[in-house]
């Protein structure tokens, strides 16, 4: 075997770059290169579904005489965006010590209108008072982004109708309900001018006009004419834009994103070396004669298992952050210093 | 440090808290207390069962190649770290499957050369990718805060 997957080209050794093209309130566009698209696509991935913020999840009505069922008011109370600065603090309600909610794991709002003019009244976020004890003074206040300063319309009252409700918000992730979601949209795109030729397996009539020129054409260099396909080609330039729906600044949901990836991996870290004697010590030939058994592979198991006694000394070296380890030659070297 | 990955419906009988009935019920006071200490130990350690194990060596695997399961992960990690797993040079062959959409496991299948093992590669790919997200977070700063100073 020729190939090597450990050659890496010039530009990958140069480590991860990002370039920042827009960013205001609401979005911000930027390039990540020399990076591999599983990591950019974890990157989206996690920006999409995984960053915690806050969100309606409670309602208690009290009084609701508009012409709207109560769940569907609930409903439309859950998507409206809440800011969610200084929600990492708050904790998941399921891992609150309290017994239903608290100010530890919740923000209160109330809603009291009642229609006493002669006209239709218009309920909006704006009237979402948050209650009671909060983290911050800014956590779980609805966010308002138009010019008269109302936010989401939540429902309209007839003269003599009211609505008297509590809600509670609760911390949560996208995965579990879109309500929990950072990111409006998140715009993810690589390889403008094609040349991985992704839809040559199959387009409608014309793969120059089914695949359009996107606004990261003039970033790239176009194919020269008559260029052979580069069938050893990986994408290497991502083009983000991330639009936030309200709760996190765009730049916040990105460094968040990254973040939860993190979070992620030391959970697992952590996971893989706590404890003494989990099954890696004394009790783990049991273990693993059970395994082999299972698996079949009891014969193909006593030949190692002497060499896995041999390794017992290496591990320790785990936690030694790994300067003797074999790892030393790896190309990416010491730690990730030589990402950078 | 050791490392904690237990085997699929493996270990139960050797974690559980209860002393085994065939010991003797009377013996002299010290071994009494030995028992006693044991006892609390493995009461900790069956707590410690409580929390699910999110990450188990499943049957079938040697020191060199092991399949591992992941519970309530799914491309998002999966992806990133089969490649991670692949850059190390002792890794021969890495690569992650979701056996079942609509069951939140993550299998990832690791085999080595000689001289290091599917678990010291997995932890090494573990802690790349943390390596990796750090170096992103420094380059997302730094870029960031020069935006923002040429704005």
């Amino acid at each position: 075997m020729d190939y090597d997957p450990m050659v890496m080209d010039e530009a990958e050794s140069l480590g991860p770059v990002v370039k920042i093209s827009q960013a205001d309130n609401v979005r911000v566009k930027f390039e990540l290169s020399n990076a591999d698209i599983s990591f950019a696509n974890s990157l989206r991935r996690v920006m999409l579904a995984e960053i915690p913020i806050i969100a309606i999840d409670l309602v208690e009505i009290e009084e609701n005489s508009s012409v709207l069922a109560d769940e569907f008011i609930a409903h439309r109370l859950g998507l409206i965006p809440l800011n969610a600065e200084g929600a990492e603090s708050l904790l998941y309600s399921r891992d609150c010590d309290c017994d239903n909610y608290c100010e530890n794991c919740s923000v209160k709002l109330v809603l009291h209108a009642k229609c006493t003019g002669g006209e239709n009244m218009s309920i909006s976020a704006r009237d979402l008072v948050p209650a009671g004890d909060r983290m911050n003074q800014t956590l779980g206040t609805p966010v308002i982004r138009d010019e008269d300063g109302l936010g989401p319309l939540i429902l309209k009252l007839r003269p003599g109708q009211e609505i008297k409700l509590e809600c509670i918000a609760k911390k949560g992730i996208a995965k579990e309900h879109a309500k929990w979601a950072p990111s409006a949209a998140i715009g993810f795109e690589y390889d403008p001018h094609n040349k991985l030729h992704h839809i040559d397996y199959w387009y409608e009539s014309d793969p120059k006009t089914e695949w359009p020129p996107s606004e990261y054409v003039d970033w790239e260099e176009p194919p020269a004419e008559g260029e052979p396909f580069d069938y050893d080609a990986v994408p290497n330039r991502f083009y983000y834009n991330v639009e936030t729906s309200g709760p996190l600044p765009p730049d916040g949901i990105v460094t968040e994103g990254i973040k939860v990836i993190q979070q992620k991996l030391a959970g697992l870290i952590h996971e893989l070396t706590e404890g003494e004697g989990g099954g890696y010590d004394g009790p783990r030939s049991p273990e693993y004669g059970g395994g082999g058994g299972g698996g079949g592979g009891d014969g193909g198991y006593a030949g190692y298992s002497t060499s896995y006694g041999g390794n017992g000394g290496n591990q320790s070296s785990w936690g030694g952050a790994g300067g003797t380890t074999p790892y030393g030659q790896t190309p990416y070297g010491g730690g990730g210093s030589s990402w950078s | 440090m050791s490392s904690k990955v237990r085997q699929e419906g493996a270990s139960s009988d050797v974690e559980m808290g209860e002393p085994t009935s065939h010991q003797p019920e009377a013996e002299d006071t010290s071994m009494m207390d030995q028992d006693d200490e044991e006892n609390e130990e493995a009461e900790d350690e069956y707590e410690e069962e409580e929390e699910p194990q999110r990450v188990k060596l499943l049957p079938g695997s040697t020191a060199t190649a092991a399949s591992f399961q992941f519970l309530d992960e799914g491309h998002t990690l999966g992806n990133a770290l089969r490649y991670v797993i692949m850059k190390n040079p002792d890794v021969e062959f890495c690569a992650y499957a979701i056996p079942h959409p609509s069951e939140a496991k993550m299998n990832v299948r690791i085999q080595t050369f000689e001289g290091t093992t599917a678990i010291e590669a997995l932890e090494k790919g573990l802690k790349d990718l943390q390596d990796l997200c750090d170096v992103v977070t420094e380059k997302w700063v730094a870029e960031s805060e020069a935006f923002k100073a040429s704005a």
